[in-house]
């Protein structure tokens, strides 16, 4: 070959792996700058008077006054909306028959727009759920009902070979000729002044708990299931951990025995967090009926399990790497094995051991397979204490799923799925951060 | 210890000890090494344990239903009367991601582990390898939530154009460098130089223009494509691929790590380009490590529950046609996770435990690749080092 050729490939060989390190990091961006962009939404956000309005009655949180005043005035607006419904409900019955059931179905769906936009309208029935006892909270949400009043989403199926395409038609044409044509550009141009939206910061999403399943509230017994689960299963594996590592790197003696125990730990490093969580149900629940059912204990026993090898392998990793001096001084001014062990080599490797307990227990946060049968439950409040023998919890990583996949208004909640997913990257990132930087200065000291 | 009794009968023998003292010692010893021992071993209890349990929850299925059904039938009713329990689907469906993802991420992983250890300063790579760390660390549930929310509706709506800029980026390079290569391999036989440039030059052009119209031919037919959903085999490729990419990364980094400098130096005083050193010597030294780290890689991405749960369609179907990667498809994880919830009630029917006999399958194949990924390393160590 040329030595030109030669040299062409090897520098593209070098852009090639260069390459696809660049492509993991954009990945890694490409994953995570949504979920922080539209995550952060969830606390920082428009909120209309409506939000303030929820605070108040659903939370006991917020001025009075100031809330009363402000529902006056945004009501001052509304009454005009209010009247021009009545209006046309009393144009609708001196309508010719086939004109007005015509206009009562178009009606209803405007009607249904409204409720969606600003709540309960004068008349209605109070409603059950307290989703629909209030109007749009966020001002973006509220942009998107306008638009669903003003139009009305119509599908077009004419060309069989393509997908069918969605298109708009104006309600206010529908309505021409009637009194009601008056209403779209008047909520149009004032929906500001009946929503007032001014821009919020809602601590509470971290910390209250949800108002009828994460429609409003927070996330708060999520995070502390997520916390007592991976807790749990750090209180389980961290010290048997740590004792088997140091029964791996001191004491065994090479030989078959041994390595069958190391194979036995990579096996459990390798089997899939789905079968955890089958192995979870049919020991712990369904033989050792450690609970009745799904609970916190069975769940923090399965991720124990699960984050057990990693942690025995940081933990060796972190002893093999303290000098040998360190143990020779030591036993040679008289101390026992075990006494070096103690006293000199577990606190030496104890920085490294804590890097390998931080990281796993930001994998038992994260780890959703395991807890779908032993303990995640969908809707619920957070537990107490005392209820983790007993009852399930709602966990980050499974309630991600659950309100991203099976919730019934999906995509009417999309910044709390958002605002989720950004607490457990955030926590799971965070945990993995500093371990990293920990690595980094034991390397450091280690060096000297 | 020894200090403490020892001073007790004689100062100047302090080391000196009963002979019942040491008895005792020795008992301690032993208690406290058979404890160390008994902990230790509570892992290797725990894999026994897993296996049992998992497997007398499965056998009852087989002995019900039998083997042939599990395996070969692509009928997968449940729920209906009478129940059908062919998992062929599924399981093609695992394999069916597995190998996507493997697809992408097998490349990629080694040319970036290969970056990592024979190619950047160190000075970069102490930036690379976090960014891998935090790859490996970002939960499941959050690239399944990625995949669903985000990936899915952009592939739906806009696959086709996607499909051709991602073609066109990742191909048109590597037909570049074809063309060069191709051409120069086709005259470094002629001798005579003024003819052997021209011909060089006539190959380039020729060579050039098949590859330009290629691109864009494909370009043009993947454009075309209408992408019905975008749940599909592929997004769970494409995501799955970035979950694997840190094991593969960082064992066949090991592995090219453990070559040693003694074969590299010997290639580059051959006259070999950095390139060929690592292709012709590393690489062939390193290949079981890299091996048992594509197997660990491939593992992660079977064993992987949410993202396939959220964006794979869960349709227990095989593809038309078998290879077709655009459309929805179901796996083994995800119909464990989803059906147990519907099975759970009626313990002891055929359709909780076929549920089992999914996991006992997961489990053996899980089990058996990771024996020989530690096989392999063992192996490669001991050559590496014993020659």
């Amino acid at each position: 070959m040329n030595i030109g050729t030669r040299k062409i490939l090897d520098r593209s060989f070098t852009a090639v792996g260069i390459g696809s390190i660049i492509v993991m990091a954009i990945a890694l961006m490409i994953v995570v700058l949504p979920i922080i962009t539209n995550g952060i939404g969830a606390v920082f956000f428009t909120g209309t008077v409506e939000h303030r309005k929820m605070l108040f009655s659903e939370f006991k949180r917020g001025d009075s006054e100031g809330l009363s005043s402000e529902v006056a005035s945004s009501e001052r607006y509304r009454s005009k909306v209010y009247d021009m419904l009545t209006g046309f409900e009393t144009e609708l019955e001196t309508m010719a028959p086939e004109k007005k059931v015509e206009y009562k179905a178009k009606y209803a769906q405007v009607r249904a727009a409204l409720q969606a936009l600003l709540g309960p309208l004068p008349g209605d029935s109070a409603p059950m759920l307290t989703r629909f006892k209030y109007g749009q909270t966020r001002w973006e949400k509220s942009e998107e009902k306008l638009h669903d009043l003003l139009y009305e989403s119509k599908w077009d199926n004419s060309n069989p070979d393509v997908m069918s395409k969605e298109y708009f038609v104006s309600r206010a044409i529908g309505f021409q000729g009637t009194s009601l044509v008056k209403l779209f550009p008047y909520v149009k141009d004032n929906l500001e002044k009946m929503l007032l939206p001014e821009f919020t910061v809602y601590w509470g999403f971290i910390t209250d708990s949800s108002v009828d399943s994460h429609f409003f509230g927070g996330i708060w017994p999520e995070i502390q299931g997520t916390f007592f689960l991976a807790v749990g299963a750090m209180l389980f594996a961290f010290p048997l951990g740590v004792v088997a590592a140091v029964y791996f790197t001191e004491y065994a003696r090479p030989g078959f025995l041994n390595s069958m125990l190391r194979s036995a730990n990579s096996t459990l490093a390798g089997v899939p967090s789905i079968v955890f969580g089958m192995f979870g149900l049919a020991f712990f629940i369904n033989t050792l009926k450690v609970s009745e059912s799904k609970s916190v204990i069975a769940g923090a026993l399965t991720l124990a399990i699960m984050i057990l090898p990693t942690i025995i392998r940081a933990a060796e990793e972190a002893i093999l790497a303290v000098p040998k001096t360190y143990r020779e001084a030591s036993l040679s001014l008289g101390s026992t094995k075990w006494n070096t062990i103690a006293t000199v080599i577990l606190p030496a490797a104890l920085p490294g051991i804590l890097t390998g307990g931080v990281i796993s227990l930001g994998r038992a946060a994260g780890e959703t397979a395991p807890i779908i049968f032993t303990a995640a439950v969908s809707v619920g409040s957070a537990i107490g204490l005392a209820d983790v023998f007993s009852s399930p919890t709602p966990a980050l990583s499974w309630n991600i799923y659950n309100l991203a996949s099976e919730h019934e208004a999906a995509s009417q909640i999309r910044h709390v799925q958002y605002g989720m997913v950004l607490a457990l990257v955030s926590i799971v990132l965070m945990l993995n951060l500093s371990a990293i930087v920990l690595r980094a200065r034991i390397s450091k000291k280690l060096k000297g | 210890m020894a200090g403490e009794s020892g001073g007790e009968c004689n100062r100047t023998n302090a080391f000196v000890v009963s002979a019942r003292k040491r008895t005792l010692q020795k008992i301690a010893k032993t208690a406290g090494e058979g404890m160390l021992f008994s902990v230790a071993s509570f892992v290797a209890v725990i894999v026994l344990f897993i296996f049992y349990f998992v497997a007398r929850d499965a056998v009852p299925f087989f002995q019900i239903r039998g083997f042939s059904e599990f395996f070969t039938s692509s009928n997968w009713y449940p729920a209906d009367d009478p129940a059908r329990f062919g998992a062929f689907a599924i399981i093609y469906g695992s394999l069916m991601v597995t190998f996507g993802s493997a697809l992408i991420a097998v490349p990629m992983g080694v040319a970036a582990a290969i970056c990592l250890s024979d190619i950047l300063p160190f000075s970069i790579r102490q930036y690379a390898k976090p960014v891998i760390e935090m790859l490996a660390a970002i939960p499941s549930v959050a690239f399944g939530f990625f995949a669903l929310v985000i990936l899915a509706p952009l592939l739906q709506n806009n696959g086709g154009p996607l499909l051709m800029w991602a073609w066109w980026i990742l191909v048109s390079p590597f037909m570049v460098l074809a063309v060069i290569v191709l051409s120069d391999l086709l005259t470094t036989k002629i001798t005579d130089q003024e003819r052997r440039q021209q011909l060089h030059i006539f190959f380039l052009i020729l060579f050039g223009l098949l590859s330009v119209f290629l691109l864009f031919k494909v370009g043009t037919i993947l454009y075309g494509i209408q992408i019905l959903t975008g749940t599909n085999a592929l997004n769970v490729s494409i995501i799955l691929s970035f979950m694997a990419l840190p094991t593969i990364v960082s064992v066949s980094e090991d592995a090219l790590q453990a070559v040693g400098r003694d074969i590299r130096e010997g290639s580059y005083a051959l006259g070999a380009t950095r390139a060929e050193t690592i292709i012709k010597t590393v690489l062939p030294a390193g290949s079981s490590g890299i091996l048992a780290a594509v197997i660990l890689g491939i593992m992660r991405a079977l064993g992987e529950t949410m993202v396939v749960w959220m964006a794979s369609g869960n349709s227990s179907q095989v593809p038309e046609p078998w290879f077709n990667y655009l459309q929805a498809i179901r796996t083994l994880t995800a119909t464990i996770a989803g059906d147990m919830g519907e099975a759970d009630q009626v313990t002891g029917s055929a359709r909780f435990h076929v549920l089992f006999a999914m996991g006992l399958l997961l489990l053996v194949i899980s089990f058996i690749s990771n024996l020989v990924s530690e096989r392999i390393v063992v192996r490669q160590r001991k050559i590496l080092s014993g020659q």
